[in-house]
Formats: structure tokens, C-alpha cells, sequence
């Protein structure tokens, strides 16, 4: 029928038109000068930011600007695409020669210290300093960094992505039980002292939505603790990031130190896990994968289950380590996934792929 | 207190009052460092007293080797200022124990710090060997010119490594008795070598005496002055490798114990070699009791060598100024 | 008992007699000492030595120090004595040539047998560090004592002994850093007393002290020689005083032996002048019958 047809093919139009408006304003490419739906703030000229945190700048490739950045901090090593980007030093040391060579017009950091902020200040950058101690820290920069690059949808999509992660993982773990778990850094040489991540971190969020119960009592944001204050601590659970490069045999060396502590329940049970992943520390577009990780980690039971996980955006590279069963436990020191491959193989389970990818022991 | 003849039965009864006071100390140090009473679980008491044992075990090792260092090089060099990091050891074991343990292994790194005393040991002689004898004043000079050397590997290292590490270097220069990984291999390797390094210098302790008042006169009396140096310098050296290894660079322990026991009991060797190792023991036992509080009170770590600088020099002052014996001490 | 009240006592002049010889003149036989010391010759026999290769300073020395006599080492400054008496007494290993020690060369005595026998007294100050006296003279039992340095009833009776014969009981308990030089000097021979040797060395003895202590000390080495029938052997400059109580004396010149043989005989102008360069007059005291030496100014 010729009449109904019209009114289709108008809202077929319409959509189209709609469609063309919406992608026109969508973020996939380099910011037109002055694109973006924030015109109050943004800039007329081209956008050219100057990242100097790790998590920044992973939140802004996430967005889509990657090609926008001009510098970054040497520690930006994440997403592998920002190595072409000239490092620049880092909030310490600022190779200000370079940072004036590239150009910038905007400055982003995470830092407390406004020496730092006045000189990038002095030459005429626009410098927004954020912080992302906790979650609620990290979506409200999230948010500044779309209204600062003006690409605020871009940003409420990663808040969205972020927060669809985080509430996967929480339905996975609803239900289980909460250990007492401890997120702890490896020993250093000369001191007896552990830091661990207190209740004022966004680690603590991430455990909290990993299902477990931050050990830590107190509202601090890294604390070192004693080793008899962690035998009062009683963890049940412990992971240690021993995400910096060290000497080979440094994992040995930290399950050594931990097996004296027999009393603590974690050693005692063979639930003390060694993770080297560095994003499980960086506030930014993964803190659902370092969730994830923990939640494996904590609630082994899990590992299997991953059809409600979330699809594998990125190939990540395993190490796989040869599985040694030496107690009726299972396993002690693994690693996380032969720890439950190896838990469900003896409980007369189908063994895991070998090859999942999304795991634990990506290499960041 | 008049003089009597130093006999073996005064000996023993001496040996016997050094050890009376130690042993006391370090139990004393064990339970309230930990505050063992304060345990619920026995599981959780016996953790903490193992952790609690290492580390006097540790500070006693570490306090005697210092102390018996420091007054053996101050023999050695007849320099009151003397102290066992003279020779350039620590710098020495310092740099190779940085170096393995950041990036070679963990667990090699105190041999590869006795490596490096050791190394230091056979440079600084061959440096200041002067036609098959060590004179005083050649060794203090190849020490010093080593000591500058090794900080400045030591810096060289601090600036090229990560932030993180940084202060990991930074702290363990300070020197730590307490370790979180069990060092039970090390404490035993290095309070052997005080117990070896304690007879051995007993016997060499006549010697010292001699040669203290005039080398001349000791040769004629039958002391081999150059073997006795030669002896002397690779012992300490190895003692203060060995604490170097285990606890990190603690400063003053060597320089203070043989001055306060000198004080105490006069210049004689023979009196002051036993008294070394048990004082220094109970000495350091005393600093990591005392940053065991501070610990605990603070929540906050400090290493004991900033303690021992801390409550050692006024304390020194304290004893120069009231004289408890009118001997005098090394001039 | 002081020296000089033993031969006052005995009568007589304290000094052996003119003629040199076996008898040990004006005290008889003497009593043997605590421990009967042999009778203990010390020889060199063509010493060489150098500090520095090409800077000779011993060029093939002879001597000998005759048991139970004073024997007195004299020459210029820069002849060697200092370093002839170390090689004498072990310290320093000659080049070529041999010391022999009651017959037997040094090298087939244990150190500590050696120590035992040979006393060395230098002319070093002692440095300060606290001993007293008395823990100064018991260094000297140190080769008598055993590893570990216990001492015995036996050594600090010898000690007793030492600080008597050298009359420093009076500050037995004092610090040595408090003690004149004179003073400390008596204790460096109370020291090498208290070792109880056969041979004693001893390197200018009393050039820091006045004439009362100058003799005091040549006093008790006459003691030593007569009473305790020990050898001898000391460096002097002092000629007269050498000459004086000296049994033998050995003139010493450029690392060689110049002249040997009674004080008569060597105290000479004509054996002095050409040693040491400049004009003596040589006289003798009718008091003793020994040798005056008296320097004339150079003839220029």
C-alpha cells in the first residue's frame, strides 16, 4: 500500500537521518575542531593532550583518543599503541624541552603537587590535575576527561562498559562467601614491613565487588603492616601483585616468607596467590578484568564458568607453569588458573581449555 | 679495684657473667618484642615467637660480629676512630648484595655480598701492601679510596633503577635486623663466624696489647706483627661482610662497643675480646627492643642503625664525661 | 738494693778494672739470678742489610757480645747501631751473613724460645693507652705465658722483681701516660727484666735522661752483668759514659766494624777522630782509670 509505505520510509528516513546525526557525533576518530557536544569549554584548536599517568592514559585510548595524545609519562605503557607516543618524563622529572617541542594544549596528571601543576602551568597548557584513589574518584575523572577532550559520550560509554564489568563480576560472586582477604605487595629487601591496600583504596573496591572482605581494618590508603599484625589479621585469603620487575627467583623467595606464617589461615590453606598483572593496580578502563582476576582468584570455583563473562575484547598472552599437586589441598603457591585447573581435574571434573583468554596472567 | 693476675678460673667466671647478661636480655626480647602474653591462638604465639627468635638471633649475631670487628680493627689500624666499615667492606658487600637482589637473585644475594667483601678484602691488600707487610696508614687510605668508590656504585645504581626501588636501597642502607623470609641459613653462618672470629682473636688478644703499645717491642717479645695483621684484617673483614649480608650496613655498633668496654674494663685485649661479643650482642638486642617499641607505638618501621646513632652518641657522651674508670681510652 | 749500695758495700771502685779479662772484677763470682741464665755469647758475622736496595746500611758487620760481659755499640749518627741491634735481636732479617745466639744461628729458635732469651729495650716512646706500669712490665712475661695470656703466681713475682730491681715499684699502679720520660724509661727495662732473658739489647738507654738517672741506669746494667750474670749488649752516644762501665765496646762506622776491644783500647784519638770526623782529646779520670772523652772544636 502506497500510503502505509510513506510513513515507513519517512521513519526510515527520519532513522537514517538520526543514525547519520548520532555517528557524525560519535567518537571513533580525531576530534574535529570544536566537535564534541560540550561548546562551552573545549577549545578551538586541535585537541593535543599531554598524558602523564598510566591510567589516563589508557582511559583516553579508551576513548577513542588515542591519536590525540602528543606525550605521555615514560610509565604509560598501556595500551601497547602508546609507545609510539614521545614519552616526556614523568610527574617527577618533566622533560620540559620535549613537552614544548610536542605541543600540547592540554595537560592531564594525577598528583597532589602543584609545583608540578604551575609549571606546565607557566607554559601555557592548560593543565587539568584529577585523582582516582577510589572508584567513585575514577568515574568522576572519567567524566572530566570527556568534559576537558569534549567527547562526553565517549566517556559516559566507558563509565558504561566499566560498570556493566564490575556488575558481571558482582552477580558471579553474589552468593559466595566473603573471605578475609589481604592485597599485599612483595616484601622489600631490609624490612620486615608489607604494604598492603587498606579500605581508602580503590583496590578495596575492586575486592568488594570481587566478593571478599578487605582484611585490613582501617581507612588508610597503603599501609605497610608488620608480619605479627598480619598473623592478628588472620587473612584467609592473600594475594601478593608482584607486578615489578624483579630477580627470577623472587616468587620463590615471597612464598618462602609466607610459609612461616602458618597460623594465618591463608597459608594454612594453601590460599595465597601470587599475581603479576599490573593493571590489577591501575585505575582505569580494566578495573573490570582486574576484578575479574581477583573474583577468580578469591572464589576459584569460578574460573570455570565464564559463559556469563564478558567477551574477550583483547588477546592476552598465558604463561601456563607446570602444575605440582603436592597436598591433599590441591595446590599451594600456583597460579591462579592451574590452581583450579588442577582443583577440578582432581575432582573428576572436564579439565579447562588450556587456553582461556581471558586470564588472570595477562602480561600488561 | 686492686689488680690480680688474670687467671683461667677469673676468666671463665668473666665469660660466665658476659653470657648472664646476654641470655636474659635476648629472652627478655623475645617475649616482650612480640608481646607473646598477648596471643590468643597458640598457632598465631608460635608464628610471632619464631619471627621474634630469628630476629634476636640476629641482632646478637649481627651485635657481636660488629663489636668484635670494630675493636679488632681498632687494634689493627691503632685508630680509635676506627670501625669495621673502614676497610671498605660494606661498601663492598653493599653493592653486590644491591645489585643481586634487584636483579640477579634473591636468595644469592648475601653470598654474593660475602663475595663482595671478600673481593674488597684481596683489593684493599694488594692495594696496600707495602713490600710484604700492611702498614696502618696504607690500609686506611685503600679503605677510604674503596668506601668512595663503592657509594658511588651505589648511587650510580639509585639513580638508574625505579622509583620503587629507590627507597627499597634506601632502607636497607640504613640497616634493618628484622627480615619478613626465614634467614635461619645466614644467622648461623654469621654467628659462627663471631664465635670463630671470638676465639681466634682470644688467642691473638695478647698480641693486640703489644702491639698497641709499641710494634717494636712486640716483635721482640715474640708477636709476628705483620701475620698478626694480616690475620686481624681478614678476620674483621669477613665479620663485617658476613653482618653486611644479613642485616645491612649498621653503623656505630663497632665504633661504640669497644669504647664503652673500654671504659668499663681498660685497654686489655684479653678482658675486652669476650666482653665484645657477648656486649655487642646485648647491645644490639637492646636497639631492636627499643625499635620494636617505637614500632608499635608508631606503626611505623625504623631501622635500628638510626636508633643506635641516635641513643648511642649521647650516651658515649654521657660515659666520656663521667669517667668511670680513669683509664683512658685509645690514643 | 740499689746497684750503687751493693758496691758500696763491696768497697772498691764500680767499675772493672782496667785490664780486660776473664774475672769480673770487684764483685767476685756473681750470683746467679732467678732462673740460672746461661752464660749466652751473641755473635754477627758478616751482616749485610739495606731499607732500600743501593742504600747499604749494614756492609758486612762482624762482632761479638761476650757472655756475661757489657759490651757498648758506639758510632756516628747514621752508622747503623739502631739497625745492627734489631738484626741482633730478630726483628729484622739481614740480607746476608748470620746472627748466632750462644752458638746457634737465630733462625733455629722458636719465636718463642727466642723471645725468651733475647730482651729488647727500644728507643721508642711507648704510646699511651692506657696499661699501667704494672700491666707494662707483665707484657713482658708474654713469651712465658701461655696462648690465651693467663698469668700465673710466677709471673707477677717476676714482674715484683723487674719493678724492684728498676726501682718503679712506687708507681706500679699508675697510668704510664703519667710518668716522666726517665721514668718510663726505667720501665721499658723493667719490662725486658721481667722476660727474665739471657741477653739484653738495649738501643741508647739514656739519652733523654739526666746524669743522676744517666747512671742510674748503667748502675743496673752493671747489675744485671755482675749479680745476674746476663749479657749485655747497649747502643750509646755517650762515650764517656760507655767507656765508663763498658767491659767491650765495638766502634761502629758506616755499617762496619771500625774498631773492638776494651774501652782503652778503642776510646783513642786515633781510632776516634777518623770515625767520627772531628778532633777528640781523650784523658782519664783518675777516679776510675777509664777513658774521658773530650770534644775539641773543628780546626777550620
Amino acid at each position: 500500500m502506497a500510503r502505509r509505505r510513506h510513513p515507513a520510509l519517512a521513519a526510515a528516513l527520519a532513522g537514517a537521518i538520526l543514525a547519520a546525526a548520532v555517528t557524525a557525533g560519535c567518537d571513533d576518530g580525531p576530534a574535529p575542531p570544536g566537535a564534541g557536544g560540550d561548546a562551552s569549554a573545549a577549545p578551538p584548536q586541535p585537541l593535543r593532550i599531554l598524558s602523564l599517568a598510566p591510567n589516563l592514559t589508557e582511559i583516553l585510548f579508551a576513548m577513542g583518543l588515542g591519536d590525540s595524545i602528543v606525550g605521555r609519562s615514560t610509565y604509560c605503557t598501556h595500551p601497547p599503541e602508546a609507545a609510539a607516543v614521545p614519552a616526556v618524563g614523568d610527574t617527577m622529572h618533566l622533560d620540559l624541552d620535549r613537552i614544548i617541542r610536542a605541543e600540547p594544549t592540554l595537560a592531564l596528571l594525577v598528583t597532589k603537587r602543584t609545583e608540578t601543576v604551575r609549571r606546565l602551568e607557566g607554559l601555557g597548557i592548560r593543565v587539568v590535575a584529577v585523582q582516582a584513589d577510589r572508584m567513585a574518584q575514577l568515574r568522576e575523572t572519567i567524566r572530566t576527561l570527556g568534559a576537558e577532550t569534549g567527547r562526553p559520550r565517549a566517556a559516559a560509554g566507558l563509565l558504561d562498559r566499566i560498570d556493566a564489568d564490575l556488575a558481571a563480576v558482582r552477580r558471579r560472586v553474589a552468593g559466595l562467601p566473603r573471605p578475609r582477604t589481604l592485597f599485599a605487595f612483595p616484601m622489600t629487601v631490609g624490612s620486615s614491613r608489607i604494604m598492603v591496600a587498606g579500605r581508602g583504596t580503590f583496590v578495596d573496591d575492586l575486592l568488594a565487588a570481587a566478593g571478599a572482605e578487605n582484611a585490613y581494618p582501617d581507612r588508610a590508603d597503603w599501609p605497610t603492616v608488620s608480619p605479627a599484625q598480619v598473623v592478628a589479621m588472620r587473612p584467609e585469603v592473600v594475594i601478593i601483585n608482584a607486578a615489578t620487575a624483579g630477580p627470577a627467583d623472587r616468587k620463590d623467595a615471597i612464598r618462602r616468607a609466607w610459609q612461616e606464617l602458618a597460623s594465618v589461615p591463608a597459608v594454612r590453606d594453601g590460599r595465597v596467590h601470587i599475581l603479576e598483572a599490573k593493571y590489577l593496580t591501575i585505575p582505569g578502563p580494566r578495573v573490570g578484568q582486574a576484578a575479574r582476576a581477583l573474583a577468580e582468584t578469591i572464589h576459584p570455583e569460578l574460573a570455570t564458568s565464564r559463559a556469563a563473562g564478558l567477551p574477550a575484547r583483547r588477546a592476552t598472552r598465558a604463561t601456563p607453569r607446570a602444575a605440582n599437586v603436592s597436598s591433599p589441598h590441591g595446590c599451594h603457591w600456583r597460579l591462579v588458573r592451574q590452581c583450579s585447573a588442577n582443583r577440578h581435574a582432581l575432582a573428576g571434573k572436564q579439565p579447562v581449555a588450556p587456553r582461556a583468554p581471558d586470564v588472570a596472567e595477562a602480561s600488561p | 679495684m686492686t689488680p690480680r693476675p688474670l687467671t683461667p678460673a677469673r676468666y671463665v667466671a668473666s665469660l660466665v657473667a658476659w653470657v648472664a647478661l646476654w641470655l636474659p636480655v635476648a629472652a627478655v626480647a623475645v617475649v616482650v618484642g612480640g608481646r607473646l602474653w598477648t596471643w590468643g591462638s597458640r598457632a598465631q604465639m608460635a608464628d610471632v615467637l619464631w619471627l621474634r627468635l630469628e630476629w634476636v638471633a640476629t641482632a646478637s649475631a649481627v651485635g657481636a660480629s660488629l663489636a668484635l670487628a670494630g675493636l679488632a680493627m681498632q687494634a689493627l689500624l691503632r685508630n680509635p676512630l676506627a670501625e669495621p666499615y673502614i676497610l671498605g667492606v660494606s661498601g663492598g658487600a653493599g653493592l653486590a648484595y644491591v645489585l643481586g637482589s634487584l636483579f640477579l637473585s634473591v636468595a644469592a644475594a648475601p653470598l654474593l655480598a660475602m663475595a663482595g667483601a671478600m673481593a674488597t678484602v684481596v683489593l684493599v691488600y694488594a692495594i696496600a701492601r707495602r713490600r710484604g707487610r700492611l702498614q696502618p696508614y696504607t690500609l686506611l687510605l685503600a679503605g677510604v679510596i674503596l668506601n668512595a668508590f663503592y657509594a658511588a656504585g651505589i648511587m650510580l645504581v639509585t639513580a638508574v633503577v625505579r622509583p620503587e626501588q629507590r627507597g627499597e636501597i634506601a632502607v636497607w642502607m640504613m640497616g634493618n635486623i628484622g627480615a619478613f623470609g626465614p634467614q635461619w641459613p645466614l644467622i648461623g653462618v654469621v654467628a659462627a663466624l663471631a664465635a670463630g672470629a671470638g676465639v681466634l682473636f682470644a688467642f691473638l688478644a695478647k698480641g693486640f696489647n703489644l702491639v698497641a703499645v709499641g710494634e717494636d717491642t712486640a716483635g721482640a717479645l715474640g708477636v709476628r706483627v705483620h701475620r698478626l695483621r694480616a690475620v686481624t684484617f681478614v678476620a674483621a673483614s669477613l665479620l663485617a661482610g658476613a653482618s653486611v649480608a644479613l642485616a645491612g650496613p649498621i653503623g656505630f655498633v663497632g665504633l661504640i662497643c669497644p669504647h664503652v668496654l673500654r671504659m668499663l674494663l681498660g685497654p686489655d685485649h684479653r678482658r675486652l675480646v669476650p666482653a665484645a661479643l657477648f656486649f655487642g650482642a646485648t647491645f644490639l638486642v637492646l636497639a631492636d627492643l627499643a625499635a620494636c617499641f617505637w614500632e608499635g607505638a608508631t606503626n611505623r618501621a625504623v631501622p635500628v642503625g638510626v636508633l643506635t646513632a641516635m641513643c648511642g652518641g649521647p650516651f658515649f657522651i654521657y660515659l666520656l664525661r663521667t669517667r668511670w674508670r680513669k683509664r683512658m681510652e685509645v690514643r | 738494693m740499689r746497684p750503687d749500695d751493693a758496691q758500696a758495700k763491696r768497697g772498691g771502685s764500680p767499675h772493672p778494672p782496667r785490664n780486660e779479662g776473664h774475672e769480673r772484677g770487684g764483685y767476685g763470682d756473681p750470683p746467679r739470678g732467678n732462673l740460672a741464665p746461661e752464660p749466652a755469647t751473641l755473635e754477627a758475622e758478616g751482616l749485610r742489610f739495606a731499607y732500600a736496595p743501593g742504600e747499604a746500611v749494614l756492609a758486612g758487620l762482624s762482632m761479638t757480645a761476650p757472655a756475661g760481659r757489657l759490651t757498648a755499640v758506639l758510632g756516628p749518627n747514621g752508622s747503623g747501631k739502631t739497625t745492627l741491634l734489631k738484626v741482633l735481636v730478630g726483628l729484622l732479617a739481614p740480607s746476608a751473613g748470620e746472627v748466632r745466639l750462644a752458638g746457634r744461628p737465630l733462625a733455629s729458635y722458636r719465636r718463642a724460645d727466642l723471645a725468651r732469651r733475647l730482651a729488647y729495650v727500644p728507643q721508642e716512646t711507648l704510646a699511651a693507652v692506657g696499661f699501667t706500669v704494672r700491666e707494662t712490665v707483665l707484657m713482658g712475661r708474654s713469651p712465658h705465658v701461655g696462648a690465651l695470656g693467663f698469668e700465673s703466681e710466677a709471673d707477677w713475682r717476676a714482674a715484683r722483681e723487674a719493678l724492684r730491681l728498676t726501682e718503679t715499684e712506687r708507681f706500679a699502679e699508675r697510668d704510664l701516660a703519667d710518668l716522666s720520660g726517665g721514668e718510663r724509661q726505667r720501665v721499658l727495662v723493667a719490662r725486658a727484666l721481667a722476660q727474665e732473658p739471657d741477653v739484653v739489647l738495649l738501643d741508647e738507654p739514656t739519652s733523654f735522661l739526666d746524669i743522676r738517672h744517666q747512671h742510674g741506669i748503667y748502675g743496673l746494667l752493671r747489675h744485671l752483668v755482675g749479680e745476674e750474670g746476663k749479657t749485655v749488649v747497649t747502643v750509646s752516644h755517650d762515650l764517656s759514659l760507655a767507656a765508663a762501665y763498658a767491659d767491650a765496646v765495638v766502634l761502629v762506622a758506616r755499617g762496619e766494624v771500625a774498631a773492638a776491644g776494651t774501652p782503652l783500647e778503642v776510646i783513642r784519638p786515633e781510632v776516634l777522630e777518623p770515625v767520627y770526623e772531628t778532633p777528640v782529646e781523650v784523658r782519664t779520670d783518675e777516679a776510675t782509670g777509664r777513658p774521658l772523652v773530650l770534644p775539641r772544636p773543628p780546626q777550620r
